[in-house]
């Protein structure tokens, strides 16, 4: 039966992948990466620069998971009670409370879009610590549960002003940070400024038929997913190699060019980042559908699920992005397996 | 004033003088005392062995004979040791140097209970020649003891006489056969040393230096003798050679060492999402791609698929050691010949 679950639940991922594919052209791979991260379920940062399509992919990926969807959008003077409950003058002349974003759908909601996020403020990441990490929330003296939440967020790299830096817990808590870029094929770039279809955004989203997946049977499928695709003990031992030179790279023989590597690192991966990456791993294998992890599964992932988690001296973190890229290409490099 | 230290300075010097002299007038006194005979030792307390060279005659100038003297002396007799011949001494008859030069000499002693044993060892060489067969003497050699104090020997110095050994000299032409005076020609170039100890040397120590030098361009060569040796897949496919297909752990080396040649010639570690890359750095392994792409699909079922163990048979090895002779062909450049798929 578990056999056939694999296999019928394979379908509706490559059903959903080919639907996205189609109103968001030239982005395969960050689509494969959110398609693991929701099988994975894990929470999903998008980067990239203004106007790429990261709030038109995360809007199709949540129409077909279906599900209680939410958005809210980064501030600068967003408070963390903003999105717990909103208070108003009812038309009756008193004072009224109605649930926020995150308590509106209840235990149905799948995904909470937090566009923007490095625009507001920490005290509003600090709440998100708990919401992504436990799936629950303190208020009015109950504790809510969503047991299906996704976390989509998304932030630009470009404007610093009015921004703030989403500390290293919060970002340890989603489980890919994947860049968006602008396709480089001249037919994709050809078609996205000149083909109508994608000059309105709600219209291209509403051509993806909804709710291809059922979010509340993800849960469930995931754990079956972990529990039947196998990791080899040398697929272990690469594992903890890679996580190992994520720590003391130097240690390796791993350089980036212009950083002295002894001072590049101030913490690697962390256990739950390693846990993480290989249950993206082991989701990218049942999508290729294989029963085990092979060394190419971590690599698929190793980027998305790594960069965002390695604490880098603070000299470094203007070129982050850069500096993560040849880091980890270095220690995929250097590692063996066998 | 001045009188004064004149006579100080005179005293002083005639102080001098005097220690001088009296330090001087000792010291002779003592090599005297040495140099002047003894009495000699009581009969009965050296007892003598002696090993002579076993012929006396046919002896020719430049030849070296030994002697071994070994000398039991009763206690309290002591040698002393500084009366025993130095090297470099030669012997005197009638005021006439013998030719017979001292050139070696060592000695061991031995302390017993009531005796001490001495064994001298005398080499002596040959400076002399002779038109005729010429009588000569490895010359009795005088050594002191001491011993107690006596009537004779009042500071108990006592004296004993190696006993001489005769030999006979030989001339070194016929006589009347060669006349030199007869072939004394100024154009005559003196007559030079064989060289033939130090050609040996030489050629010897040539060899030593090519054979040096053949083992440094090893060592610089990555241990190969030939260019092509020790590249990756030369070495891989000499380890892969001592494996055995019986053995399933022989698989997984032979796999690990082809993946170790594999990320030596790459340069960094390749696996199949990036061996294009490697083929686009390494074309010359274009041809085998598939072959490649075969080793790696092997590899994944060996090392990571823990349900699927078809790939755990002999054939295995035996494919793999012949795909390990293609990339080694390729590594040379050379043509690799077909290899069935496993």
């Amino acid at each position: 039966m578990s056999d056939k679950q694999l296999t019928d639940w394979r379908q509706h991922a490559q059903n959903l992948e080919s639907e996205i594919n189609k109103v968001v052209v030239g982005q395969q791979t960050p689509i494969r990466l959110i398609t693991t991260a929701i099988f994975s379920r894990g929470h999903v940062l998008l980067e990239g620069d203004v106007g790429v399509g990261k709030t038109t992919l995360l809007r199709a990926f949540t129409r077909c998971i279906g599900g209680g969807y939410q958005r809210i959008e980064g501030t600068i003077d967003l408070m963390p009670n903003d999105l717990v409950y909103h208070t108003y003058l009812g038309e009756d002349g008193k004072p009224h409370v109605s649930p926020g974003p995150l308590l509106m759908s209840g235990e149905n909601l799948s995904v909470f879009f937090f566009n923007e996020i490095n625009r507001a403020r920490p005290q509003v990441h600090s709440l998100l610590l708990r919401v992504m990490a436990e799936r629950t929330l303190s208020a009015f003296n109950k504790e809510y549960h969503f047991p299906h939440m996704l976390v989509f967020a998304d932030r630009n790299q470009v404007e610093k002003e009015e921004t703030f830096e989403i500390p290293s817990a919060a970002r340890d808590r989603f489980m890919m940070e994947i860049p968006i870029v602008v396709p480089d094929d001249n037919a994709i770039m050809e078609s996205l400024v000149f083909d109508t279809k994608f000059h309105n955004v709600d219209a291209l989203v509403n051509t993806i038929p909804a709710d291809i997946l059922q979010f509340d049977q993800l849960n469930e499928f995931s754990a079956l997913v972990q529990n039947k695709i196998e990791a080899s003990s040398t697929l272990r031992q690469y594992a903890l190699n890679l996580w190992r030179a994520t720590k003391t790279p130097s240690a390796y023989g791993v350089k980036v060019s212009g950083v002295d590597m002894n001072r590049l690192v101030l913490a690697g991966a962390s256990p739950r980042g390693m846990s993480m990456m290989l249950r993206a791993a082991r989701v990218n294998a049942w999508l290729n559908n294989r029963d085990s992890v092979l060394p190419e599964d971590i690599h698929a992932v190793f980027h998305s699920t790594v960069a965002h988690r390695i604490v880098f001296s603070p000299v470094y973190e203007m070129r982050r992005t850069e500096i993560a890229r040849e880091l980890l290409t270095g220690i995929v490099n250097a590692i063996a397996a066998p | 004033m001045k009188c004064v230290m004149n006579k100080l300075i005179k005293s002083s010097n005639i102080y001098l003088f005097t220690f001088v002299f009296a330090f001087i007038l000792s010291k002779s006194f003592v090599v005297f005392a040495n140099d002047e005979p003894s009495p000699d030792i009581p009969e009965g307390i050296v007892k003598i062995s002696k090993i002579n060279p076993d012929r006396n005659v046919g002896y020719l100038m430049g030849d070296i004979l030994k002697r071994t003297i070994a000398l039991d002396v009763k206690k309290p007799y002591k040698l002393i040791e500084t009366s025993l011949p130095i090297v470099g001494y030669e012997h005197r008859y009638q005021g006439q140097v013998s030719g017979i030069e001292l050139c070696k000499i060592s000695h061991t002693k031995k302390e017993n209970d009531d005796k001490t044993s001495y064994v001298i060892h005398l080499s002596y060489q040959i400076f002399t020649t002779a038109p005729v067969v010429k009588p000569a003497i490895l010359p009795a050699e005088v050594i002191k003891f001491q011993g107690p104090a006596s009537a004779e020997a009042k500071d108990g110095l006592v004296q004993y006489k190696i006993p001489e050994f005769y030999f006979r000299i030989s001339p070194m032409a016929v006589f009347g056969a060669v006349k030199i005076e007869d072939d004394m020609s100024p154009l005559r170039q003196p007559i030079l040393l064989q060289a033939y100890p130090e050609k040996e040397k030489l050629v010897a120590s040539l060899i030593l230096l090519g054979l040096s030098l053949v083992g440094l361009l090893y060592i610089l060569g990555s241990r190969a003798w030939l260019p092509f040796m020790g590249r990756p897949f030369a070495q891989a496919g000499r380890h892969l050679r001592g494996l055995s297909a019986t053995n399933t752990d022989d698989l997984k080396t032979a796999l690990t060492c082809l993946h170790k040649a594999i990320n030596s010639t790459a340069k960094y570690s390749v696996f199949s999402d990036n061996v294009s890359d490697f083929l686009t750095h390494s074309p010359s392994f274009k041809v085998i791609e598939n072959e490649l792409g075969q080793f790696f699909e092997l590899s994944h079922k060996v090392f990571f698929d823990t349900q699927d163990t078809s790939a755990h048979d002999k054939n295995s090895l035996v494919w793999l050691k012949r795909f390990c002779k293609q990339c080694r062909d390729c590594e040379r450049g050379l043509k690799p010949a077909n290899l069935k798929k496993i």
